[in-house]
């Protein structure tokens, strides 16, 4: 398993490489980095050529991507065109609030999802499992925006109406969130909204997994043979059924979890939260490739690394297929 | 004759299906009496495996029926049971070991773990030592070599034959008075197979267990049945003890069948296959359901319009058939029919 790991890791080295230089040749061609600048009123001649000059722009695009990628690995991604910030601290925060945006959202889908898929698989056919069925069907065919917006308006009107605060619809935190426990509540009132938006679909997709998953094992012969050794019921689901239907959907978990990182966009720019994917935006808003690059380069290693995760629980899992 | 261990009576199942209502096994009867190995034969979809799974609830339900039918075990009806009851006589006295042992064993638990997980199911007092002692001692019974490592391995670090031993030590446990081996040889290799009987043979030894042994593998019953069941369609054609039914059949599905095995007594020109196909389960023919490929029937009307009953006929009690025409078959034989096939 040690191996297997050591060389996924190589592996996922070379594969960020090839990641990068495709990311960087992109980015580059898609656009002259300077034009905003170029176009606004106050900034000199000078101030262009000392940019020029620091970003390297005028050597030809293998020797630049060398640059980038010596900045990227020695300076952590290095600074922005404009005003020259750091990008790593900025990427850091809004990380950090995608996080707690996406592991709420991932922890409600699953414990959902696998609930509503395991009791849809035990009572197949009945009303609970074609109202399940119906609903995930809505949650994957309802667009993500028009949902955020909805609900946006129905909260915002029960404030309006009533004078009552459920879930703000806007931003991380209040103007004063407090600490302590005020803070915890005033960031989970902010972030309801976003988690309930984010995990709907998902909780449509899993539980679909999981119910199918579980009618696979449940009519599997090691079931029966399970019931034959005259097992209570409980015991049967639980420790025969159950964690061979868990094993598709770790993987499924693991690879999406990897993908909502970059795949928060709508959710956050609904909501006006200051996590990745607001970020992503206003990046590509600004008009600076540096950024960008330095995104889509922490995106994909998310990616990378969540791919890894999958395989590895999976190996846990399942001992059929555990490396050597 | 002693009591039987089980009787079943008139047990009828069914399934709904797309297609319609599949009538799995119909008025099934037949006993198990102690210490004997009950063989039963029969084509893909006779019905077999269908019969012995409702006695132990091990259908689904739906689609499975069951319509109507007992089977009494020790006095008690195991169709009418409570789930509690019938857990307890699940793995404890009556034991099942299935056809495939590559599927039939949970591919993410230890061999060892399961065998184990049988023996605490039914023993109060046994502890996790304990229970892992005596799966050991049942591993190293069915021949299995080094049983304490062999405990801690997963079933896909077992061959084919070493998981259908694995299946049988489970299914021991716990001294079952009755085993029931659905096809327990037809998953392996020839090789294996022998192996497997053998394991077999010890584990009823060792149990004193009667034995429901369903199987397509007529040399295998030949060697290890005492009685024979044939059935055909859903239902019971023929009864006897083994050497009637391999020498003397009196249903022409059994006949057709022993036509259809090569033999060493008999100068053969050809082995003789059954003419045409299993009948459908959804719509069988009426009357007789092998009227359509018996070679016996010859465009006799009641074959076509009356279900015959499965009956004794004048050559004692213990030689049951549903032919109408069972006696004749005394005078037409074996070798007689296969030889006077109809132009
Ligand atoms: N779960 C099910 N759903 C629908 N029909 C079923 C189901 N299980 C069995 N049947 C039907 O019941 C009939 C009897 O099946 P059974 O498994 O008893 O046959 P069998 O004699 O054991 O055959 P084989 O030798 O292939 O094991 C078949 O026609 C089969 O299609
Ligand atoms: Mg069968």
């Amino acid at each position: 398993m040690l191996t297997y790991i050591i060389r996924r890791l190589l592996y996922s080295v070379v594969v960020l490489l090839v990641a990068s230089f495709l990311i960087f040749t992109f980015v580059t061609v898609s656009g002259d980095p300077l034009s905003f600048l170029k176009m606004s009123p106050g900034v000199s001649q000078e101030t262009i050529a000392n940019i020029t000059e620091r970003k390297h722009l005028d050597d030809p695009i293998i020797v630049r991507y060398g640059y980038w990628l010596r900045d990227a690995v020695t300076d952590q991604f290095g600074t922005t065109i404009i005003g020259e910030r750091k990008i790593m601290p900025d990427i850091q925060r809004v990380m950090g609030h995608t996080l707690q945006l996406i592991i709420a959202a991932e922890l409600l889908a699953i414990t959902l999802a696998i609930s509503i898929g395991v009791y849809s698989a035990l009572r197949q056919y009945s009303v609970f499992d074609y109202l399940a069925t119906t609903f995930s069907f809505l949650g994957l065919a309802t667009p993500v925006f028009w949902l955020a917006l909805m609900l946006q308006v129905l909260f915002v009107n029960v404030y309006l109406w009533w004078d009552i605060r459920i879930f703000y619809t806007a931003n991380l935190s209040g103007v004063d969130p407090g600490g302590g426990i005020d803070f915890v509540l005033d960031r989970a009132q902010h972030l309801a909204l976003p988690v309930i938006v984010l995990s709907i679909a998902n909780i449509a997709t899993y539980s679909r997994y999981m119910r199918g998953a579980m009618l696979e094992v449940i009519n599997s012969d090691y079931v029966r043979t399970a019931r034959a050794k005259g097992l209570k019921e409980r015991r049967v689901i639980m420790r025969h059924a159950f964690r061979n239907a868990l094993i598709p959907l770790t993987t499924v978990v693991a690879l999406n979890f990897g993908a909502l990182i970059g795949g928060v966009v709508v959710t956050e720019t609904v909501f006006a939260l200051d996590g990745m994917g607001f970020y992503f935006i206003n990046a590509l808003n600004s008009g600076d490739p540096y950024p960008v690059m330095a995104w889509l380069m922490i995106v994909s290693t998310g990616v990378i690394v969540f791919n890894l995760l999958a395989d590895i629980t999976y190996g846990i899992l399942d001992p059929r297929v555990r490396h050597d | 004759m002693p009591e039987p261990v089980l009787s079943i009576r008139d047990l009828t199942v069914e399934f709904s299906t797309e297609d319609g209502v599949v009538s799995a096994v119909t008025d099934v009867n037949y006993d198990v009496f102690p210490g004997e190995i009950l063989g039963v034969i029969g084509e893909s979809g006779a019905g077999k495996s269908v019969s012995v799974m409702t006695m132990l609830d091990l259908i689904p339900k739906p689609p499975g029926k069951v319509l109507s039918g007992e089977a009494i075990f020790k006095g008690r009806d195991l169709l009418t049971m409570s789930k509690r009851d019938l857990r307890d006589v699940r793995g404890g006295d009556i034991a099942m070991i299935f056809q495939d042992p590559m599927t039939s064993l949970n591919p993410v638990l230890t061999v060892g773990s399961q065998i184990a997980e049988a023996v605490l199911a039914h023993n109060r007092d046994a502890d996790d030592d304990s229970a892992r002692d005596r799966a050991i001692e049942l591993l190293r019974l069915v021949g299995v070599p080094n049983p304490e490592q062999r405990f801690d391995q997963y079933p896909h670090e077992f061959s084919g034959g070493m998981r259908q031993r694995g299946m049988i030590a489970m299914a021991i446990a716990n001294e079952p008075s009755m085993l029931i081996a659905d096809e327990p040889t037809t998953a392996l290799d020839v090789t294996i197979q022998a192996q497997i009987v053998e394991v077999l043979r010890t584990a009823q030894r060792e149990t004193h267990a009667a034995t429901i042994l369903i199987t397509h593998d007529l040399g295998l019953i030949a060697e290890l049945a005492d009685r024979v069941c044939v059935m055909y369609a859903g239902r019971v054609v023929e009864l006897s003890d083994v050497y009637t039914i391999f020498n003397s059949p009196r249903h022409p599905y059994t006949v057709g069948l022993m036509n259809s095995l090569p033999r060493v007594d008999v100068d053969q020109e050809m082995l003789q296959p059954i003419p045409g196909q299993p009948p459908s389960m959804i719509a069988p023919p009426p009357g007789c359901a092998f009227h359509p490929r018996c070679l016996h029937s010859r465009g006799r009307v009641v074959c076509r319009t009356d279900v015959p009953p499965l009956r004794t006929f004048g050559e004692g009690a213990d030689h049951l058939s549903a032919c109408h025409f069972a006696e004749e078959l005394a005078e037409a034989h074996v070798v007689g029919i296969g030889a006077e096939q109809p132009a």
